[in-house]
């Protein structure tokens, strides 16, 4: 009963707050435009967007000292996310059975245990930094623990019901999944789409007045 | 009689008459052992001499033979199989007997003893004696303890300690204590789960734990004072005495937390990787080992939290924020408190040193 529930009606909710949420979250960021800039421009927009997109992936020199933790926690975290979602065994099966109809080769198992472990590692790095570093503590809001504790629960599930022995772990990790989706458009989660729109315009505004960013 | 002292009366009273029980609680199980024997005695005076089995049957069964054989009683035997591998040529191991008969008689039942006798003092002496308050309250001054280094590796290995203790202890104790509340369908997914994380997470902790030792060794030295520390107990006999950044206590705790949690991790990655080629009398030596190591250091762990909590006044906000008050550092560890006394902060305004303890700019910039 509950299993078929988690495996229909919520997921088709879920999908639809996900996916509505989502086009109204970039919808209402484009609907604000940009502000017309009657000064000469000094530089090209598209190439200082397209510039910041790629530079904010690396630290800047100035600073990576003091942030290194905060890079490479996030490294592992993001990468190893993103290898879990994409080449885990499950998940391709899913997405050949149910959503796209085609399939692509999966991680051995022992890679799947490395990468959970090292995207683990990560998550809980970047959730203790931002409880005990003082101003990442202070400009934290409940959003963003709840938003690390989901993901942190996704995974958790996930890993749980790796082998599929049990219907009852499979579901909870949908269910768990499901929860995700929802909270996904209306919290800070959505930095995961709305990055590159954030850091473009960023890179676009400083470019036509000749700045660097 | 004053009222303080009406109070400690009362206190000692309470104090032994626990103890009083605790004994009676743990003698009691062992009168039906003392009757027995000693009737024994009485019946018996010169001893027991076993009674002659004859066997009434004179054509041994056909099975019995081939049965002897499978189940080794003689000692173990290896076939030989197209299989190759490791053991594949061992039908019944008897060791295997013998792991599982420590696993039920001594490690479930002994090491449930420890963690409860342990909690159990704890909560005594909390009731008893309550928490240790600040020698003259709180000045209203701090001082760095912990970097926010030095925090996050504590807590990184904390949060992963605690995951695999729970998941340790449910498979260790699951089966007499969630079987009745979720029943064997319910335990054993709960089982499969925590299996799953425990295994998952295992690995994690060798590097918890190498980065807790890289990041604490150099403070947990034996140093002069140590032993005069424990003959007081800390302070805890009466008297003040001397510490340095660690007291012995600590550094008894760090040592034993570094050599049980590497005993830990060894023997964790042994049960977890077992296609190393290790047979099973290693998987189960790694068992054993494992256990005891796993109970004790969940057992004193429960000493270690109390302390640095509810135990202790002013204790906890040196792993929390990384700051303690300037008396709890003169009251606890002098020696260190001689050393960095001219780095305290002004709590309320934030003023030398540069920093606010509750989370500052100026902190920021010390912790960073």
């Amino acid at each position: 009963m509950i299993a078929q529930l988690v495996d229909g009606v919520f997921w088709n909710i879920a999908v639809a707050i996900f996916l509505l949420g989502i086009a109204w979250r970039i919808f209402a960021v484009f609907r604000h435009g940009a502000r017309q800039d009657l000064a000469e421009p000094r530089g090209s927009a598209a190439s200082g967007a397209i510039h910041t997109n790629w530079s904010r992936f690396i630290p800047r020199r100035e600073i990576v000292a003091k942030i290194n933790l905060h890079v490479i926690a996030g490294y592992m975290f993001h990468l190893g996310l993103f290898i879990l979602l994409l080449f885990a065994a499950p998940h391709i099966k899913f997405a050949q059975d149910h959503v796209l109809g085609f399939g692509w080769p999966a991680m051995p198992h022992w890679a799947f245990v490395v990468v959970s472990q090292i995207a683990f590692a990560g998550l809980l790095l970047l959730w203790l930094q931002r409880v005990l570093h003082p101003v990442t503590r202070l400009i934290s809001r409940a959003d963003d623990h709840i938003s690390t504790i989901l993901v942190f629960v996704v995974m958790l599930t996930g890993c749980m019901a790796l082998f599929e022995s049990y219907t009852g772990l499979r579901v909870l990790h949908r269910f768990s999944v499901e929860l995700f989706m929802i909270y996904f458009p209306f919290s800070s989660l959505m930095h995961a789409i709305l990055f590159a729109s954030s850091r473009g315009y960023t890179g676009a505004f400083f470019s036509v007045r000749g700045v660097k960013a | 009689m004053t009222r303080t002292d009406k109070r400690r009366h009362r206190m000692r009273k309470m104090l032994a008459w626990s103890g009083y029980t605790l004994l009676l609680v743990l003698l009691l199980p062992l009168l039906p052992y003392a009757i027995q024997a000693a009737n024994d005695t009485q019946n018996n005076p010169a001893g027991y001499t076993p009674p002659t089995v004859v066997n009434p049957i004179e054509v041994p069964s056909p099975g019995a033979e081939l049965w002897r054989e499978v189940r080794q009683r003689d000692g173990s035997y290896v076939g030989d199989t197209q299989v190759k591998g490791v053991e594949t040529g061992v039908l019944i191991n008897k060791a295997g007997e013998d792991w599982r008969l420590f696993r039920m008689q001594m490690l479930v039942p002994y090491g449930a003893i420890l963690m409860g006798a342990i909690l159990g003092a704890i909560l005594v002496f909390y009731f008893t004696r309550g928490t240790l308050r600040l020698a003259g309250g709180f000045s209203g001054k701090k001082i760095l303890r912990f970097t926010l280094s030095e925090r996050m590796v504590h807590w990184f290995t904390v949060a992963l300690f605690w995951l695999l203790a729970v998941t340790g202890l449910i498979l260790l104790y699951g089966r007499f204590v969630l079987i009745p509340l979720l029943g064997l369908e319910g335990f054993s997914v709960t089982a499969s789960a925590c299996k799953e994380a425990h295994n998952l997470f295992g690995p994690l902790f060798l590097f918890a734990m190498l980065a807790l030792f890289i990041t604490f060794f150099k403070d947990n030295f034996y140093a002069r004072g140590d032993l005069k520390w424990l003959s007081k107990a800390g302070g805890l006999l009466g008297g003040h005495v001397s510490a340095g950044r660690f007291n012995a206590g600590e550094k008894i705790w760090f040592w034993l937390a570094t050599l049980l949690g590497f005993a830990l991790c060894i023997t964790g990655l042994i049960l977890d990787f077992a296609v190393v080629g290790l047979g099973r009398e290693a998987m189960a030596l790694s068992h054993v080992i494992h256990g005891i190591s796993a109970v004790i250091m969940i057992a004193v762990s429960f000493g270690h939290i109390y302390l640095g909590t509810a135990g202790m006044e002013g204790s906890f906000s040196s792993m929390a924020n990384g700051y303690v008050d300037e008396n709890w550092a003169k009251s606890h560890h002098d020696l260190w408190y001689e050393e960095v006394k001219g780095t305290a902060i002004d709590a309320q305004e934030g003023k030398q040193g540069g920093g606010v303890p509750s989370g500052g700019v100026a902190q920021a910039r010390r912790d960073i």
